[in-house]
């Protein structure tokens, strides 16, 4: 059994007898003797010298799609709109002190559409933004536009939050949710991939995959895409026991030297075993970290109840009309 | 009513998770501040064309939770650091006041300020009592009082105490009170001139009233400054005690207290005259009974016939010199086929009789050392409280249930009668009485509970104030509890604390009842729809022996006025300006 609930999909995009790991081979460059001759792969235990860093950042962001919008342009010509809120926080994990604090949240909204005659919409007592995006603005491409300006308020935040508690700890880590991408800049900072779609290792080394245990992780590898860096899978505890249970892939920022990326492995495997959460509370279990997940409510919280923004762009637009 | 004071500062918003009423409402406390249980708060709601409506309440649960967490487990997530979460505290606002009287729900989001100073006088309605007597501080430190209108019988009369023996500290609120009534200046001449009776039933805590207490310490002095009332013992205080049993002199029957005490009795004579048989049996008047006709008419022919013979009595021709001889007399002649007609009437049965007689014979041990036909008839002997000093405590702890009865029921009657005949309501008489479920219990009836109802029934117009105390309410007489105006409960029994005789505690407070410290007591007053919780001093009297101070200087005299033949009738111990010149 995978314990992921069915609704979320699976930890990793599988083919139709799972269990198999990854379907889709990936035809990235993959450069598997970083810390280790690919022919020497084992799985590596946290290393006892290094500690869990005394404070955790960790930064996540959530978006809902509020209503889906058709614009009347003066030609009669229509234009598909997507009004959507979007909000981005930092978790503070204090593990000395034993204190987890959001330390800093934004919510955006913003009204996604190619219209060029669009303008902001006051709903009630929130604004939703234009946000225009070329093209022909088919209404299926839209949500993929949220993606932007959200990640934008996530480095935004992470940074703002890191200078906050700068002073504080200087060993701090940050662990963003989801592939590093465009916010390789942020020192310190790990990628934390959930769900695994591309099999970037050769079937060989895969079998080291597998055959983790929690708290063990692959020697690092390097991945040669545009978005690539470098990276290594790990185990969390409380896996259900399916071959790829409790696997999530980490990554950190390709400009970092391989010794730097290491020793960034060796806190993963230290830190993110203690935030894995249990199955019974969270379908995502043990993928999706506690804090996240904590996060994850305390945001979608902030942005709102959908039905109260949704009745107040309905009066909104109706109003407009 | 005052707006917000100035100095009040906010401690929360009403809260919009929860519906807010007009008359409750929760409120969201701020981070960093803290709302307790009885602290007084004050919002305000702003109103299109009118005036803005101010609402004032007390604090009546709070509640802190995760805010965040799913599961209960998510606490040990949270204390690692691993979870976020928000700590949030909230308070359930019950109003006391709607000024004006709109009722509308404050809006949610609105400020809630901690009331202090007129806005809290305000909210728990103080300024508009004219006539205020405090009785201890709330939960903030700071004052509470008793609308006096409702304890001197202008508008309501009777405080009825309920709570836990030995930890309700019944009694010693109700001696409280009653200080605070004496010493406040809040009724004026009428608190000066008013009277206290109190029956003294376990031990002997308050035949002490008259002495500093030794464990007076400067923080329950602080206390008594702030009630601006003095920390001093009553100044005023006559004690009476039985006569020792089996003892001719008839000394008092008090072992700890050795000035200043007075014996009290009654003489055969006015045994009979003043028609006193009934009250030697509890269920004198109970219509279930056959031998209450008998006892009607024992006391008829004893009022007609005897005559008063040095002490005792005589009657048909034979001296009787004490109470065993009385009841000797009485069965010997009911039981004599020629005389029982005469005695009991005609169509009285022997069973009837022997009945009467069994229950007569069972008081003679009892009753005899009250009933006295061998001590001077012109010896003060009456409990008198018009006579008597400010306070008079009448000790009953020695005595056997039955002639405890006895004396609260006689002693109350005669108050009461002479009440009746003064058709004043000046001055008061209060009348404290611990144990009334055994006086006036809810089922069956006696003369004394008659006497008792009566007062509470009556006694407002009469000036005379009945303080009860009773473990539970719920086996007092309904008529009584209901006629108290003023319920104070202490500590609660938690099978009683369910009884609908405590409906005006709210949940809460029902709760807080059963774990109240001594010393705390809820006092719910008419014109206060949440009961105030109250702390009161320590008392500033001795409550035993061991903590008692040297007695006032007054009572010194009375070790040889125990027996003294010249003494007048009714003089006070207390005024040395009246005292006889020999």
């Amino acid at each position: 059994m995978d314990a992921w609930d069915p609704s979320y999909g699976s930890s990793f995009e599988g083919g139709a007898e799972g269990g198999d790991g990854p379907a889709s081979p990936s035809s990235a460059q993959v450069d598997t003797d970083v810390e280790v001759p690919a022919a020497e792969w084992a799985p590596i235990d946290a290393s006892p010298a290094v500690r869990c860093p005394d404070v955790v950042f960790l930064v996540d962001g959530v978006r809902r799609n509020d209503a889906g919008l058709w614009t009347a342009e003066e030609d009669g010509t229509s234009y598909a709109g997507l009004a959507a809120s979007y909000a981005a926080g930092v978790v503070r994990c204090d593990l000395a002190r034993g204190a987890a604090e959001l330390v800093g949240a934004r919510v955006g909204r913003g009204l996604f559409t190619a219209s060029p005659s669009a303008e902001d919409v006051q709903a009630g007592s929130v604004r939703y933004e234009v946000h225009r995006i070329h093209g022909t603005g088919e209404a299926s491409k839209l949500p993929a536009a949220v993606q932007a300006p959200l990640t934008a308020l996530e480095i935004d935040i992470s940074s703002a939050a890191r200078e906050m508690g700068a002073s504080l700890a200087a060993d701090d880590l940050l662990v963003v949710d989801g592939p590093l991408r465009n916010r390789r800049q942020l020192p310190r900072t790990i990628g934390y991939v959930k769900t695994q779609q591309k099999q970037y290792l050769p079937a060989s080394l895969t079998t080291v995959v597998t055959s983790l245990r929690p708290g063990q992780r692959t020697p690092v590898f390097h991945l040669g895409t545009v978005w690539g860096g470098w990276s290594w899978y790990l185990r969390l505890p409380g896996a259900s026991g399916a071959p790829w249970s409790g696997i999530v892939r980490v990554e950190c920022s390709p400009d970092l030297a391989p010794e730097q990326a290491i020793e960034l492995a060796d806190v993963s495997v230290a830190t993110l075993p203690r935030f894995a959460s249990s199955a019974y509370k969270d379908p995502r279990a043990p993928q999706n970290l506690v804090p996240i997940a904590g996060l994850e409510r305390r945001l979608r919280g902030m942005l709102g109840d959908s039905r109260v923004l949704h009745r107040a762009l309905t009066l909104a637009t109706a109003r407009s009309r | 009513m005052s707006g917000v004071s100035d100095d009040s500062s906010p401690v929360g918003r009403v809260l919009g998770t929860a519906d807010a009423t007009p008359l409750q409402f929760w409120t969201a406390v701020t981070p960093g501040s803290y709302l307790q249980l009885d602290d007084v708060v004050v919002t305000k709601r702003d109103l299109p064309d009118r005036e803005p409506v101010t609402i004032a309440g007390v604090v009546t649960q709070v509640r802190a939770r995760h805010e965040g967490a799913q599961f209960d487990s998510d606490v040990f997530a949270i204390a690692d650091g691993t979870l976020p979460a928000l700590v949030q505290e909230a308070a359930e606002i019950t109003t006391t006041r709607v000024d004006p009287e709109l009722y509308v729900p404050p809006a949610p989001g609105a400020i809630v300020h901690r009331a202090t100073g007129e806005a809290r006088d305000a909210a728990l309605h103080f300024d508009r009592m004219e006539r205020r007597i405090p009785m201890g501080t709330g939960r903030d430190g700071v004052p509470v009082f008793l609308n006096a209108d409702f304890l001197d019988g202008t508008r309501g009369a009777h405080v009825s105490i309920s709570g836990i023996s030995g930890v309700a500290t019944k009694t010693s609120f109700a001696t409280f009170l009653l200080y605070s009534v004496f010493r406040s200046g809040a009724l004026g001449a009428d608190g000066t001139n008013a009277r206290a009776l109190i029956f003294n039933v376990k031990g002997e805590d308050l035949l002490f009233l008259d002495h500093p207490n030794t464990k007076l310490d400067e923080s329950t002095r602080a206390a008594y400054k702030l009630l601006e009332l003095p920390a001093t013992p009553f100044s005023d205080v006559r004690v009476y005690a039985p006569p020792r049993a089996g003892d001719s002199s008839g000394a008092p029957d008090v072992s700890s207290r050795l000035t200043g005490v007075d014996t009290f009795y009654w003489t055969l004579e006015e045994f009979a005259s003043l028609r006193l048989l009934p009250y030697v049996f509890a269920d004198a008047d109970d219509e279930r009974q056959q031998y209450t006709m008998v006892v009607h008419s024992v006391t008829a022919h004893l009022h007609r016939h005897s005559v008063p013979a040095e002490g005792g009595i005589s009657i048909d021709g034979k001296r009787l010199g004490s109470y065993g001889d009385l009841v000797d007399h009485i069965v010997e002649q009911l039981t004599d086929d020629e005389t029982r007609s005469t005695w009991a009437g005609s169509a009285v049965n022997m069973g009837t009789v022997n009945a009467f007689a069994r229950r007569l014979i069972g008081s003679k041990r009892d009753l005899a050392r009250l009933i006295r036909g061998d001590l001077a008839q012109r010896r003060p002997h009456q409990i008198k409280t018009a006579d008597s000093a400010q306070v008079t405590v009448v000790d009953l702890h020695n005595l056997p249930d039955r002639a405890q009865r006895f004396v609260v029921g006689v002693t109350l009657k005669t108050e009461f009668e002479e009440k009746e005949k003064a058709g004043t309501g000046r001055p008061l008489l209060f009348v404290v009485l611990d144990e009334l479920n055994k006086y006036a219990p809810r089922e069956g009836t006696s003369p004394i509970k008659e006497v008792l109802l009566d007062i509470a029934e009556r006694g407002r117009s009469l000036g005379v104030i009945l303080i009860g105390a009773q473990q539970t309410a719920s086996e007092v007489e309904r008529r009584i509890v209901t006629n108290s105006a003023i319920r104070v409960v202490g500590r609660l029994d938690p099978a009683e604390a369910a009884r609908p005789e405590y409906g005006f505690l709210p949940p809460a407070m029902r709760q807080r009842a059963l774990l109240a410290r001594p010393g705390t007591m809820f006092v719910n007053q008419p014109d206060i729809p949440v009961p105030l919780c109250v702390e009161f001093p320590f008392p500033a009297w001795a409550t035993r022996k061991s903590e008692s101070g040297p007695p006032p200087s007054e009572t010194m005299k009375s070790i040889v006025q125990g027996a003294d033949p010249f003494a007048v009738v009714g003089s006070r111990a207390g005024s040395s300006d009246d005292d006889i010149p020999f």
